[in-house]
């Protein structure tokens, strides 16, 4: 017992496994692919095989004549753009007129089986009149390059310029300002489901049934009636068991739109499973940065002023574009007291598969470059890197330069937890060479506090039912996409009620039975719908105290329900079992149904400026990370002894869940960190496989020790906030830094992969020998 | 979905002639033993057998036997069995530390000693998908004009990236190899051909059914490069055997692997016999590992690092030997 509490940070409450765990152990959990699909066709997608260009001919009548082709739909079949964000849908499920990355779906078609879906494959005949194409944000934004998109000039989606603060007041107070460039190559999420959808369209009746690997069901409901111009009503969207998001799933996918075009096109069913490749082409991931970070700082540590310009190279389509360059600015904040803040960025096209959201949002690059900085001033000021993090630290309720409001702030206590338990103070600057220790911090929000699509509706809904047997079901349109919101669910609602959890079914994710949801992003789901299921227990069970009260003949505000027993506070002799009382509460007003909801305030939405909406939030997490690796400088090769991460979840609502959800980040962050990258030969993917995109194995995987940080927020569910993505984004920066204090070399670029640590070595021997030589000389 | 998988015939013979027999006969198949590396290439259309020839039934590539003459590893033997056998592990560590080395555990499970000896070369223009590499022209290792490595030459750079080829090098192995004539026995280092489109010195109808080590081998160690511990194929792989006594070096054998078409063992180490390894003897290492290793761009990492990594490992472990042999 001890043991296991140790390992939930030292909380002494364990938590509890995931309600749909056994199903998942046990192989009973049905993922999209697993579902019944005996009499289904065989969805496969036609991909442009070059990088840019103009479609001369598309022919694909050979293809549709060949005999077990069901359905054969192209860019004709569907008129209509799709995307996540209402101001930037520029993308055709099915390419239309251009072709701009290699992989754009062009075609698809369905078939009786795969082999036939092959042959057919092979008799679409492709004519492109090819355009230059760029691979190089900078090439792609050279004066006179072909526009990938008409309406954006110099290749740009979008350019943003902030500033807050008197940035000439902010430098001229630092005793020290540097300026440093850092690049982070382009990741993916690699979750381990491969993408697949099955839809079923209904001839008869117009109906169409779509289950997909989603993230988003609600939007994809919606881009689904856009695309085939239909009334949302005859749409019904379901979400199996999902492995894996990350934000891979976080916006609706072409293939989603494309199965659901064949489905209705064959007037039946069809699954369409995407290859590990096609997973890497259809992409949405954190894209490649380039970074020019510059700081001022007094000798005391203190931050006087932050100018950052970033540009990400965000691929073909506009996707969640805005967003992730706005992020990349608005989340310098919200951490550390930064008194000035300029922010330029630049999100450019390229020729390649379309980036996206992936965990830590926006935020992790730019993240990695200022906690790099930071160690690296702090050396030269002869600090120590905890003391300047110290130096900077906000003091809630604040709100931020740009609009942030920070609530609650457990960043100081993490800084504490992860120093004492690394061995820090004793340890640093007295490993041998080779081993090294480093540390960084960072943050991410609970849930934008605005939502992609107003509607004007609450930001969270569930529903919660009682019936004659007397189970609670809670109803939620929330993915539980392996991260355990279901769980959250089922516990919110349970100790609310005073309930025991087994008593708690929840349901999720069908939109013919589950109120709508936003979606399983930016960690949205235990801020607001936690709160949004508190709130519906919280009505159900004042209908239900209101039954007991009027069974025991008291007054409701002295009634309490414990360990599913109603009685008399304080102490009263006269107690109800549950089931009498929800048999009572029925016998008024028959089988009951409860909407709880939850909205961010305006307060919480951000600054006024353009953009200012993106990195608003209810909550910020905080993490603090101590990473200790040894370094091969014969090879190159950077091993990770020993992580230690701590993170201010608020509240652990399930400290086993947020245990797994912070050691996944970290772990996360360590691919980025170490050995995970994209990597292009013309626009081909060299990397599309989980051979060549190398997530580490867990031959590479440290011992995490976990603490958990609860500093209480006054408006999260029981005080919660997020926790499954604060802690990636310090991975990388106490990675770098830790390798510094190893062997003295300051890595400029991500992943720290052994050709690139042997790099920086040859170079320092090259400048070494050039200072002999030109001392020699002298 | 993963990519399709053709209807096959598969066959299973149950000694080594009838395997070949089978082989003569079908002139489409191929043999499959663990399935590793034949199956993904099968997935991915490099290769498209209409016959496989299990050779899981045939009893006498299986076994490891340890006799006065030597050692016998048969080419059936998993190298899971390989990296557990303990004789091996002692008297004959580069070629456990190699098998050991090799993919993952499932893998290991199922690969075998011979699939190992005879994988492919592998390329990152080769090693994709029927869709990619249509798309990129095709290349001249298949069905294509160009090596997009170095697309001046006629000459395919295609990395052979066997774990326990330089190890068995290192040792001075012998292979045994069936084929309808009877059989042979040449020295490994024959095996392989410098030509990353026919990499080995083995007709069609051949098959290598047994690997021979010298009795009493010198002490030997192997280590690889990769990006991640695990899985990865070698970006370079190096072993070492290395005999000293009195502080001089009595024998010294290095085979590399990773860096060039085919493995093989580095020339020019005479000049180390007799003397200690000392800072010189490594340079002197280093120098001729970086001079006779060519690899080229057939990976994502860049073809200098592998170059740096095979000097840096070969004069790790040669000097690890040599401070064990001389303590």
């Amino acid at each position: 017992m001890t043991a296991a509490a140790k390992g939930n940070g030292n909380l002494g409450r364990l938590g509890v496994p995931l309600i749909d765990g056994i199903e998942k152990v046990t192989g009973r959990a049905r993922y999209t692919a697993d579902l019944e699909h005996a009499d289904a066709l065989v969805g496969r997608i036609f991909r442009s095989p070059v990088s840019h260009g103009e479609i001369v001919r598309l022919d694909v009548s050979k293809a549709r004549a060949l005999e077990g082709v069901a359905a054969v739909v192209t860019g004709d079949d569907c008129p209509h753009t799709y995307g996540v964000l209402p101001v930037a849908m520029n993308e055709y499920p099915l390419a239309r007129e251009r072709v701009r990355y290699r992989g754009e779906p062009v075609a698809a078609l369905a078939a009786i089986d795969a082999e036939t879906a092959e042959r057919a494959l092979a008799l679409i005949e492709f004519e492109v009149r090819e355009l230059p194409a760029y691979y190089v944000s900078a090439d792609a934004r050279e004066p006179g390059a072909v526009l990938l998109h008409e309406n954006k000039p110099g290749n740009l989606e979008r350019e943003v310029h902030h500033e807050f603060g008197d940035l000439g007041v902010g430098f001229a107070a630092a005793d020290v300002v540097r300026e440093q460039r850092i690049r982070c190559a382009e990741v993916n999420h690699a979750q381990i489901e491969p993408h697949a959808c099955l839809a079923e369209y209904d001839s008869l009746t117009g109906r169409l049934t779509v289950q997909s690997v989603s993230q988003v069901g609600y939007y994809l409901h919606l881009m689904l009636a856009r695309c085939l111009e239909m009334d949302t009503s005859r749409i019904r969207v379901i979400k199996p068991f999902i492995g894996g998001g990350f934000g891979a799933r976080v916006e609706v996918l072409n293939f989603e739109i494309v199965t659901a075009l064949l489905a209705r096109t064959a007037g039946g069913k069809v699954l369409m499973r995407l290859t590990r490749e096609e997973n890497f082409l259809t992409h949405r991931a954190r894209p490649q940065t380039d970074m020019k970070l510059k700081l001022g700082m007094r000798r005391d540590g203190k931050i006087t002023a932050c100018e950052c310009e970033v540009v990400q190279r965000g691929g073909a389509y506009a996707g969640y574009g805005i967003v992730t360059i706005l992020y990349a600015g608005a989340l310098l904040q919200g951490i550390y007291d930064i008194p000035a803040l300029k922010y330029d960025g630049y999100r450019v096209y390229a020729n390649l598969p379309p980036c996206g959201a992936m965990r830590g949002h926006g935020s992790v690059n730019t993240r990695h470059a200022f906690e790099c900085l930071l160690d690296r001033m702090a050396r030269e000021l002869g600090l120590d890197p905890f003391a300047v993090r110290r130096a900077n630290l906000l003091h809630a309720p604040m709100r931020t330069l740009n609009g942030l409001t920070v609530n609650s702030y457990g960043l100081d206590e993490c800084l504490e937890k992860v120093e004492r338990a690394s061995g820090w103070r004793e340890r640093i600057g007295r490993l041998p060479r080779g081993k090294g220790l480093g540390m960084a911090c960072s943050h991410y929000v609970s849930g934008a506090a605005k939502p992609i699509h107003w509607t004007g509706e609450p930001h969270a809904v569930v529903n919660v039912r009682l019936d004659f047997d007397g189970g609670v079901t809670a109803l939620t349109g929330a993915a539980d996409i392996g991260q355990g919101s279901s769980t959250m669910v089922a516990i919110a609602v349970a100790e609310t009620l005073g309930v025991g959890l087994d008593r708690i079914r929840v349901v999720a994710g069908d939109s013919a039975v589950t109120p709508k949801d936003n979606g399983a992003y930016s960690s949205r789901i235990t801020f607001m719908v936690g709160n949004a299921a508190i709130d519906a227990a919280k009505k159900l069970k004042a209908v239900l105290v209101e039954a007991a009260a009027r069974k025991l003949e008291a007054n409701p505000a002295d009634i309490e329900c414990v360990g599913e027993t109603f009685q008399v506070h304080p102490g009263g002799q006269s107690s109800l079992p549950f089931a009498e009382v929800v048999k009572s509460a029925l016998a008024e007003r028959g089988p009951i149904t409860i909407s709880g909801t939850f909205t961010c305030p305006p307060e919480s939405q951000g600054g006024k400026h353009r953009g200012g909406a993106v990195g608003s939030t209810m909550g910020f997490s905080y993490a603090a990370l101590v990473v200790e690796v040894s370094v091969d400088e014969a090879t190159g090769v950077i091993t990770v002894d020993k992580v230690w991460a701590a993170l201010d979840c608020g509240h652990a609502i399930n400290p086993l869940a947020v245990q797994g959800q912070i050691e996944g980040s970290t772990w996360m962050g360590m691919g980025q960190a170490l050995s995970e990258e994209t990597h292009y030969l013309d626009g081909l993917p060299a990397h599309a496989s989980l051979l060549e995109y190398h997530v580490p194995t867990i031959v590479e995987s440290p011992p995490i020790e976990v603490h958990i940080v609860e500093s209480h927020d006054p408006n999260g569910p029981f005080g919660a906030k997020e926790a499954s993505e604060g802690a990636l984004a310090g991975f990388p920066p106490a990675l770098v830094n830790a390798v510094a204090n190893a062997i003295g070399i300051d890595l400029d670029e991500l992943p720290a992969t052994p050709d690139r640590v042997m790099e920086a070595l040859v170079e320092r021997r090259r400048q070494g020998r050039l200072a002999a030589t030109r001392g020699a000389a002298s | 979905m993963t990519t399709l998988m053709r209807d096959l015939h598969l066959a299973h013979p149950s000694n080594v002639e009838a395997a070949i027999a089978a082989r003569r006969t079908h002139p489409g198949s191929r043999f499959i033993a663990g399935g590793t590396e034949v199956v993904v290439n099968m997935r991915h259309g490099l290769s498209r057998p209409e016959m496989l020839i299990d050779l899981s039934g045939v009893d006498e590539l299986a076994g490891i036997q340890i006799n006065e003459h030597g050692l016998r590893i048969g080419a059936g033997v998993t190298l899971a069995a390989l990296a557990r056998n303990s004789e091996i592990a002692t008297s004959y560590r580069a070629v456990a530390q190699a098998a050991e080395a090799i993919a993952a555990p499932g893998h290991r499970a199922m690969g075998t000693v011979g699939g190992n000896l005879c994988l492919d070369t592998r390329c990152v223009y080769y090693n994709q998908s029927e869709w990619w590499r249509q798309a990129n022209g095709f290349c001249l290792k298949l069905r294509g004009e160009i090596c997009h490595v170095a697309p001046q030459g006629r000459h395919c750079h295609a990395a052979y990236t066997g774990d326990l080829a330089p190890a068995l090098l290192a040792l001075d192995a012998e292979v045994e190899i069936a084929g309808p004539q009877g059989r042979r026995r040449i020295s490994l280092g024959d095996l392989y051909v410098e030509d990353g489109r026919a990499h080995l010195a083995l007709t069609e109808d051949e098959l290598v059914v047994a690997v021979h080590l010298p009795f009493d081998p010198p002490p030997s160690a192997y280590a690889k490069i990769r990006v991640r511990g695990a899985i990865d194929y070698p970006l370079a792989g190096v072993a070492v055997a290395l005999a000293a006594a009195d502080g001089l070096v009595k024998s010294l054998r290095i085979g590399l692997t990773g860096t060039n078409s085919r493995p093989f063992v580095l020339a020019g180490l005479n000049a180390i016999i007799g003397k200690a390894i000392d800072e010189k003897a490594l340079q002197d290492i280093d120098r001729l590992v970086q001079k006779q290793v060519q690899p080229m761009r057939t990976t994502i990492a860049s073809a200098h690092y592998r170059r740096l990594a095979a000097a840096g490992l070969a004069r790790r472990l040669a000097a690890a030997l040599f401070a064990e042999s001389s303590p």
